[in-house]
């Protein structure tokens, strides 16, 4: 009889991920923007929400390098102190949606039968409606605020997590590994949380850095159609959609526009690389042990 | 031999090229040209649903139908605080109730037929059998009853409203009272019941007596205008209009490269600096009223907006010169709900200014606890062109330092209508647009009334301000315009609403001048010269 030998953990080796120079690059800006979130009280700006009816609409110059908006406050200000909107909500919805979705998907990944689904119809109900639509039907319902756009988001975002995981786990569970520690005795939620979960952790954090541009995209599509922010909180989103309808005063919607970008394409380059890192058919990546 | 035709035909496509380029540039409204050949490019935002009187009730409905349709009573350019004669005089009953119409010379419509009493009278039926939306302006909006309306001679007729309505000559010069031609009309389809069926053949095919006939109408994209020969009055300047669809910023660059002669709607950013040549900017006042509720109704208020001393701290803390400044230059804060420009309106009134001091005091002795109070505005509607949260933003800042604490609550306009016709709304902001240029139609404003009812403020509520309203209904003739200040001046000292601005509205012209806003029918194409 030979003892089945169960695998070693796959190590999210994150340090590799990080000597990316994608990764690094996109580290950087979103490490300015978490100081820039901390330290704004520090940063001897201008209030973002006094106003000065005299200056509206003043373009960029020393004394307001970003310019003004239509209340004379400013844009520098009111774009920095944005990130505290920004950044902390999506980071809630991507944790959010990662935990209720995977929660979900391992459910119904392990257990199947009705369980699975029922999860799964529900999964597809969401997936029937273009997300920002009905995203806009949940946030229009429970009424503009920068909560209940998350909320929204929340509604619409998880059945994706669900379905990544609930695959992962349906490859996982036939496994003899998992087959052999519930054969020493271990119940289904014991087997899912120390057999399955860690070893199928690692594609679901790739997912969640990759989604958190999309989600940065999708609050600032809210408040841009005036079901996230509420004025006069400064908010990215909202900017913009002050921006837009005032041609001429090109910097209104160009810097929160700018802002919106970089933090984007900084996690976007930070899931690519941890992607990349951890995809065993690529080259430099996490080795994966086998059986 | 073989080159000879091919010359030729280039010749011939050379000459025809310099032809089409001569054409092309006189096209242009060139002084040299005789009026009937000269055109006149409007640039105007539709929103247009058709050229149909009885039917049209929109701002770009009235400018076109103002250039096709005379109407019994008119304005003389801007000032719409006296009605003049154009197919009619008039005469009003001792007791207000009636008005006599008597028809004044000679009116042709561009068919060839003479305008009679019973035009006028089939066309007024025809508002009110249609149901259009402008035949409101044809009812009385208490009762919801239609004036009744009777030809009394060959050349006299009366509009009988069942109440006093010293407005009837006020009502009577909307381009939506236009009259039709009833013989050409009946012939495709015109009755003056809901199987009227001639709103296609008005949409082709004018059948009024004014200045303009219609040559092609597209409701999305332009309108084209040719004189009406017909016409009895001054010759316009003008031979041919085009009134195209055009947005703020391509106006903008239209009339600077003269692509269009007049543009009628760019804002206060987009007009700053460009007064410059034969570029001309004509600022004016819009009779559009922006306007804040305090609701005044115990389960609504929050046992707030309902104090006396909290509307007045609210009224002294607001700073209605920042609010003229997000407006830009131009607009105005009335002095009571009536619009600047119309009969009775106030000035100035003391209650409604800023002054910290008082705010605080105020304040203080409403018994305000730091309680905080929402206040709504409409997020996808504006204030000509004014943003209602950018306003809204204002009216916080100002609450805010004097102690009170706002919090906004946007939403659509449906949503927000729907709330504040139950009554439902702690506070906010609005606009209210003229139905027709009278004080009477700002009544409203008063407690028990329809817009009273809405900011919670019932008949019982302030006796003061409901005499005054009731002396300004009764009142006739010179005595109207005192009434409405008094009743507005009883209004600010005890009352829900608080009149914030009049937005400023532009004209911008190239090379063309005669165009005299007003605020019915924005500007009549034919006094353009």
């Amino acid at each position: 009889m030979t003892a089945v030998q169960l695998p070693r953990r796959r190590a999210l080796r994150v340090p590799v991920a990080w000597r990316r120079p994608a990764a690094i690059a996109g580290s950087v800006v979103l490490l300015a923007w978490v100081l820039v979130a901390l330290l704004d009280p520090l940063l001897g700006l201008q209030d973002p929400l006094q106003q000065s009816v005299g200056d509206a609409f003043r373009a960029p110059s020393a004394a307001h390098p970003f310019g003004t908006d239509a209340l004379g406050r400013d844009v520098l200000s009111r774009t920095l102190w944005g990130v505290r909107s920004s950044l902390p909500l999506a980071v809630a919805l991507v944790a959010g949606s990662l935990v209720v979705g995977s929660v979900l998907g391992a459910v119904a990944g392990y257990l199947g039968g009705a369980v699975d689904e029922v999860i799964m119809r529900i999964a597809d109900l969401v997936f029937a409606f273009p997300t920002i639509i009905l995203a806009m039907v949940v946030a229009a319902a429970l009424g503009p605020s920068l909560l209940n756009a998350v909320v929204a988001l929340l509604v619409v975002s998880w059945p994706n997590y669900a379905r990544v995981m609930r695959s992962l786990v349906l490859g996982a569970r036939g496994q003899e590994y998992v087959v052999a520690g519930r054969l020493l005795g271990a119940g289904p939620f014991t087997s899912l949380r120390r057999d399955v979960l860690p070893n199928v952790s690692a594609p679901m954090l790739v997912l969640a850095m990759l989604d958190f541009g999309n989600q940065i995209l999708l609050l600032a599509g809210l408040s841009f159609l005036g079901l996230g922010a509420v004025p006069p909180t400064p908010e990215w989103g909202s900017m913009v959609a002050d921006g837009v309808t005032q041609f001429s005063s090109w910097w209104l919607a160009t810097f929160p526009g700018l802002a919106i970008f970089s933090v984007v394409v900084a996690f976007n380059l930070i899931g690519d690389s941890l992607r990349d890192a951890l995809d065993p058919r690529t080259a430099g990546a996490v080795q994966g042990s086998s059986i | 031999m073989n080159h000879l035709p091919a010359r030729l035909a280039a010749l011939t496509a050379t000459a025809a090229a310099v032809a089409l380029i001569v054409s092309g540039c006189s096209a242009g409204g060139g002084s040299t040209q005789s009026s009937s050949s000269k055109t006149l490019v409007v640039d105007n935002t539709f929103d247009l649903k058709t050229s149909d009187p009885a039917r049209a009730f929109e701002l770009t409905g009235s400018i076109v139908d103002k250039a096709l349709y005379e109407t019994a009573l008119t304005f003389e350019g801007s000032d719409v605080t006296k009605p003049v004669p154009q197919l009619t005089t008039y005469t009003m009953s001792d007791d207000n109730k009636t008005i006599t119409l008597t028809l004044n010379g000679k009116h042709v419509f561009s068919s060839g037929n003479p305008v009679t009493i019973d035009d006028i009278v089939w066309s007024y039926k025809r508002v009110q059998g249609i149901a259009g939306n402008p035949s409101f302006l044809l009812t009385n909006l208490s009762t919801g009853k239609p004036f009744a309306i009777e030809k009394t001679s060959d050349t006299t007729m009366t509009i009988t409203d069942t109440a006093a309505n010293p407005a009837l000559p006020f009502i009577l010069p909307n381009p939506s009272l236009g009259v039709l031609d009833e013989k050409t009309l009946e012939q495709h389809g015109g009755t003056t019941d809901k199987t009227d069926s001639a709103e296609q053949y008005l949409n082709g095919t004018s059948a009024g007596s004014g200045p303009y006939e219609l040559s092609s109408y597209n409701a999305t994209s332009k309108v084209v205008f040719k004189l009406n020969p017909k016409y009895v009055g001054t010759k316009p300047a003008f031979g041919r209009v085009v009134l195209n669809n055009v947005t703020g910023p391509s106006q903008k660059t239209d009339v600077q490269g003269n692509q269009a002669q007049l543009a009628l709607n760019l804002n206060s950013q987009q007009v700053s600096g460009l007064e410059s040549g034969s570029i001309k900017v004509a600022k004016f006042t819009s009779s559009n009223l922006g306007y804040l509720w305090l609701n005044q109704n115990a389960s609504v208020s929050g046992g707030v907006t309902n104090q006396p001393d909290f509307v007045k701290a609210v009224r002294h803390a607001i700073d209605y010169k920042s609010l003229q400044t997000i407006a830009g230059t131009g607009s105005t804060q009335p002095g009571g709900m009536v619009p600047s420009q119309f009969l009775g309106s106030l000035a100035s009134d003391e209650n409604n200014t800023t002054d910290s001091a008082a705010a605080k005091s105020d304040l203080q002795s409403s018994g305000y606890k730091g309680q905080t109070i929402t206040l709504s505005y409409p997020t996808d509607a504006t204030l000509d062109g004014v943003s209602f949260a950018d306003m809204a933003q204002s009216v916080q800042s100002n609450l805010e330092s004097a102690g009170v604490k706002v919090k906004l609550n946007g939403l659509p306009i449906a949503t927000l209508l729907d709330s504040f016709r139950a009554g439902k709304l702690q506070a906010g902001l609005m606009y209210w647009g003229p139905d027709f240029p009278d004080p009477s139609d700002y009544v409203t404003f008063s407690p028990g009334e329809g817009l009273g009812l809405r900011a919670g403020w019932t008949k019982d509520m302030s006796p003061s301000v409901t005499k005054a309203k009731e002396a300004a209904i009764a009142a006739q003739g010179d005595a109207r315009a005192s009434a409405y200040e008094a009743w507005q001046k009883a209004a600010n000292a005890d009352g829900a609403f608080v009149p914030l601005l009049q937005a400023a509205r532009y004209q911008v012209t190239n090379g063309v001048s005669g165009n005299v806003p007003n605020a019915i029918w924005t500007v009549d194409l034919a006094t353009v010269e």
